[in-house]
């Protein structure tokens, strides 16, 4: 009689071998499935405001930046990349406040004015003015 | 008498087992799900190296993806200048003009085609105005 009730409570066990397998097959599912998160970071673009001058005139001790496809002028003048980072960093140290206009030409890619936005920042240069050139 | 040795005693106890792999199946699922409509995957951001990666987003944005082929989209749905000022328009009545707005611009897409976004953005009402790169650091 005993032997019998151990039988019964063997046969109730639910076999979970397939289980797993239908699991696992799932958890691969979504391995495959899931992208890798990007880490983004977000640059500020301050638009001027109706109350500055027009982008033609320049104001004093105003850091003007001019993104061109292809090359970054400063001040006017095109400089190399090593170039900008140096004299940007050199402009921060003398005053981190100063407002800097970043003027943009429409045939610029997206990835220039990302450049140069994070240049800018990297030095402490955070006053930042986005024109388009016309 | 000699016991037959039970063959219970080899098998390997699988049930917490299916309780690990489970909770994994639930992480992935659920980081899997979160934001994915909202982010184009097809807009490859431009790099930086200095800004620091967002750790929380801000309450209150509007994420607009710039893919390169220029088709401008709000969580995957493509919009036209006009339809996107519509929904900033009612966005700002509902929640003010302190909404941030997110550019995920592709690298390659010319300055002006995010202008034009930005033109909108602006005659919208809002001004605080952020384009995504990916953060390196």
């Amino acid at each position: 009689m005993g032997k019998a009730k151990k039988h019964e409570a063997e046969s109730l066990q639910i076999p979970m071998s397939s289980m797993i397998d239908v699991v696992f097959q799932l958890l691969i599912y979504f391995i495959v499935t899931s992208t890798r998160e990007i880490p983004e970071a977000h640059l500020a673009v301050n638009l001027p405001t109706p109350s500055t001058t027009s982008s033609t005139k320049i104001k004093p001790k105003l850091l003007e930046l001019q993104v061109m496809p292809g090359q970054v002028m400063l001040q006017g003048t095109p400089r190399s990349p090593e170039m900008i980072k140096e004299n940007l960093t050199a402009l921060a140290k003398l005053d981190a406040e100063q407002t800097v206009i970043v003027k943009v030409s429409p045939l610029a890619r997206t990835e220039e004015l990302v450049r140069v936005l994070d240049l800018c920042r990297g030095v402490g240069l955070t006053k930042l003015n986005v024109v388009t050139l016309r | 008498m000699r016991r037959k040795p039970s063959s219970e005693q080899l098998e390997t106890p699988i049930t917490s087992l299916i309780d690990v792999v489970f909770q994994l199946i639930i992480f992935f699922v659920v980081t899997a799900a979160s934001e994915k409509d909202l982010v184009d995957e097809n807009v490859k951001l431009a790099q930086a190296k200095y800004a620091k990666a967002e750790q929380k987003r801000a309450a209150n944005t509007i994420i607009i993806n710039v893919p390169r082929d220029g088709n401008v989209n709000i969580a995957m749905q493509p919009v036209t200048p006009k339809q996107l000022h519509q929904i900033l328009s009612s966005s700002v009545s509902k929640f003010g003009n302190q909404m941030t707005v997110i550019l995920r611009c592709d690298g390659e897409v010319l300055f002006r085609d995010v202008d034009r976004i930005i033109q909108v953005v602006g005659k919208a009402g809002l001004y605080r105005i952020r384009i995504s790169a990916e953060a390196l650091q």
